[in-house]
């Protein structure tokens, strides 16, 4: 009875066994949808102490649709009022400019195909939003992503083990979080896994969080399929139950990554040429625009179809092909840096699964280590690997981690 | 069986009134017709426009040719401010700090000054006769405000305004200086005559008046200089051109007529209810506090700060709990900062976020005003737990 007071008005929204009150704060990074919704909604379920909190993260105000970020902090916030928890906004406004939207636009400037997510993960929710829930006095944070977290060790104390003790006591043979008592366990690693819905699984985006966040993480829809979770949002009468899924990236919002860059860089135009015969076949407008495989948009008219293998920054010149079986449009080797590791490094000695673009077939790959470089060798080619792209191994459905293509 | 839920939030929409339907209905087809063609069929819904003005004007004390149909209160005050800041180049706009965005984004545009409010909410008349220059063509200010409902003294603005007119005449000075007035909150329950109010613009919108929305006008007294800023087929006194909204002119001169002819009733029914669920509420939160002049306020107004409260998260478990009301204007809160009004009535931090308004109309009942005080109180009780 001691957790009694614990249980909201909402308790029997939650059919099935009451919650056992564990007494801990988990912050939910809420953004608006239905996903991160019924995060909050499950973990209440399962007994914690919820808060939600928006990150207010940078965006620019497009023609016709000023902050268009609000409709979407206003639904985080309706959840959170119809769950009755607390509720939050930190503003990373500034810090979410400079780590992520400017490393996009320095990358494409480069002439790389950056990925803004994994930017975003590694170094915003997993990284100031985790210290900043954590020095506001959460035990963990969670998130809405498709992926599971395996051996969590807590950062328990006895006073913890005491409250599970005494849980156990008032909801004996009732289930209760299995993770909880890896508590009394000792340290063992805590790994990234794939979500169980291997259509909508996010592992990819996840590979450069570190075990250490991990530990203080929950992402309970690991375990479900986006439809339970629709199910889930429908019982629940959650407001945002039939909202669309976000598409692409957050920022860029609806104008399209182009017009978006357009608005930060000076694109001059230049020349297309063919790679066999060295001609200029037609006139591009920012080489920062095309991506390695592109066929559409070429201006090039007439004839086969033309696909983007090479560029070359330094001289705008857009490099294109006819030829579908060309060297750099099927690559069976490719070369990582900046490598991230969740628990221990890959070892050459065995093969791993590489994925190589968000949902994208596994491909088995042998590793060889070259100084703080990674080569990988391909069972099968792979049609336009792109530069500045993330290349994410795993060791059946654990994320061993990754680095970012050459 | 969820109940319908109880709408108090009738100063940002209210709904179409039936008969006012009814009296749109044939011109959406049997009356297409453009006003300015000259078939006889054509003809007669100019007749029906030019009726429609005749009504309008009949409550304003006006003539018809100084009735403007406008597409809703926004292009309504546009044309008023703009119209005039055009036509004087140079010259200086005053109005308050607790003006709607419409006015105070027009103003911006041009040499303004900006006239403070007492706290409870009327407007400074020492400080707004320092503020008049010689260089001043036009003062803007709110009939009634739209979210505290406090009622400006136009009529002792008017003397003010005569005063320094007078002075400029033997002056020389020959820049007019025009009052405009923003009366789309007002129109339901105060009289609108232009006369007595002394005003020389005026601002009507059919969506706050179980009118269609984007309909309005602007009545322009005779001799008003203003610049068109909106050029074409020179409709409307040339002041609005463009094709006719005869359907939205008819249900627009339908509505204000029901709501004039029918004012003292609606302020008799509807300050009694308000009053009620004032009563109550104070009752539960003695400490609460009360917005707007209490005793210049619109009837339908009831606009409350609670300390520490979060307004928005109140207003998001009332709709749950089926009472939909506002935390300030539908505007200010879409933007997550605090009501420039509330601030401007110096309302002290800790309740500047903490606000609920409540605004009452025709299809409120007594049952509407007890069932909604009991889930506002215990709303309110929810929310300052969750704190």
């Amino acid at each position: 009875m001691v957790f009694s007071n614990q249980r909201n008005d909402k308790a029997y929204l939650f059919a099935g066994n009451p919650p056992v009150a564990l007494m801990k704060q988990v912050y939910v990074g809420m953004s608006g949808g239905v996903d991160s919704s019924v995060t909050a909604a499950l973990l209440q379920q399962q007994g914690y102490q919820v808060t939600g909190v928006y990150m207010k993260n940078w965006t620019q105000d497009l023609p016709g649709m000023k902050c268009p970020w609000a409709d979407d902090l206003a639904d985080a916030k309706r959840v959170a009022v119809q769950l009755s928890i607390p509720f939050k906004v930190f503003d990373f406004e500034k810090e979410y400019k400079q780590l992520v939207v400017d490393y996009m636009i320095e990358q494409y400037q480069a002439g790389r195909t950056p990925n803004p997510d994994v930017m975003c993960n590694q170094e915003v929710k997993f990284g100031l939003f985790l210290r900043a829930a954590l020095a506001d006095g959460a035990d963990l944070v969670a998130t809405g992503h498709y992926a599971r977290i395996e051996g969590r060790r807590l950062a328990s104390t006895n006073e913890h083990f005491r409250n599970l003790e005494a849980a156990s006591g008032t909801a004996r043979g009732r289930p209760t979080l299995a993770h909880d008592f890896e508590a009394v366990r000792p340290k063992m690693k805590t790994s990234l896994l794939m979500g169980k819905d291997l259509n909508k699984d996010q592992s990819y985006f996840l590979y450069r969080v570190t075990e250490a966040a991990l530990e203080k993480t929950l992402m309970p829809l690991g375990e479900l399929t986006k439809m339970e979770v629709r199910q889930k949002a429908q019982e629940l009468q959650l407001v945002t139950a039939k909202k669309k899924d976000s598409q692409g990236i957050c920022f860029v919002g609806k104008v399209g990554i182009k017009e978006f860059l357009q608005q930060y860089v000076t694109a001059a135009p230049g020349d297309i040429v063919d790679k066999k015969t060295g001609r200029v076949v037609g006139r591009h407008d920012g080489a920062i625009f095309y991506t390695f495989g592109q066929r559409h948009g070429l201006n090039v008219g007439g004839g086969l179809p033309y696909y983007v293998v090479g560029k070359d920054m330094a001289r705008n010149v857009v490099i294109v092909t006819t030829d579908l079986n060309d060297e750099n449009l099927w690559l069976d080797t490719v070369v990582l840096n900046q490598l991230h590791w969740i628990n221990e490094a890959p070892s050459e000695d065995r093969q791993y699964h590489v994925r190589l673009r968000y949902r994208a077939p596994l491909i088995i790959c042998q590793l060889k280590f070259v100084e703080d470089k990674l080569r990988l060798k391909l069972e099968d080619p792979e049609r336009a690997i792109t530069p500045g792209q993330s290349a994410v191994l795993y060791d059946g459905e654990r994320v061993m981690g990754g680095g970012i293509v050459i | 069986m969820m109940q319908k839920p109880i709408y108090l939030d009738y100063a940002a929409a209210t709904p179409l009134d039936e008969r006012v339907l009814a009296a749109m209905q044939p011109f959406w087809h049997e009356q297409f017709y453009n006003p300015s063609s000259s078939y006889l069929a054509a003809r007669t819904v100019r007749v029906a426009i030019e009726d429609a003005r005749s009504y309008v004007a009949h409550w304003l004390g006006a003539r018809p040719s100084e009735v403007i149909f406008t597409a809703g209160a926004t292009e309504s005050i546009t044309i008023a401010v703009q119209g005039v800041m055009r036509r004087f180049p140079g010259t200086t706009v005053l109005t308050a700090s607790t003006e709607h965005d419409s006015v105070l984004a027009s103003v911006m545009l041009y040499r303004h000054k900006v006239v403070t409010v007492l706290l409870n909410g009327t407007v400074n008349l020492e400080a707004l006769k320092t503020l008049v220059d010689d260089q001043t063509t036009l003062i803007s200010l709110a009939y009634a405000n739209n979210e505290i409902g406090t009622i400006q003294p136009l009529r002792d603005v008017a003397k003010l305004v005569e005063a320094i007119k007078l002075e400029r005449q033997q002056n020389g000075n020959t820049l007019p200086l025009y009052v405009h007035t923003d009366a789309s909150q007002a129109a339901g329950y105060l009289d609108l005559h232009a006369a007595r109010l002394g005003v020389d613009l005026l601002t009507l919108n059919g969506g706050k008046l179980y009118g269609p929305k984007q309909t309005g006008i602007l009545y322009v007294k005779g001799g008003t200089q203003l610049e068109s800023i909106l050029q074409g087929g020179g409709q409307e006194n040339n002041l609005r051109s463009g094709t006719e909204n005869v359907p939205g002119i008819i249900g627009f001169a339908t509505a204000l007529d029901l709501a004039q002819s029918t004012r003292k009733e609606s302020v008799a029914k509807v300050a009694v209810l308000r009053d009620e669920l004032q009563r109550r509420l104070l009752q539960a939160f003695p400490q609460a506090s009360l917005n707007g002049n209490l005793k210049k306020r619109l009837p339908n107004n009831l606009h409350i700060s609670w300390p520490g409260l979060d307004g928005e998260r109140l207003v998001m478990l009332l709709d749950e709990r089926g009472v939909q009301a506002a935390t300030g204007s539908a505007c200010a809160a879409n933007k997550q900062t605090a009501s420039h009004v509330l601030q401007a009535i110096g309302l002290k931090p800790e309740l500047l976020h903490g606000s609920l308004r409540l605004s009452l109309g025709a299809f409120t009942t007594s049952e509407d005003v007890q069932r909604a005080a009991k889930i506002i109180i215990k709303s309110v009780q929810d929310c300052q737990k969750a704190a």
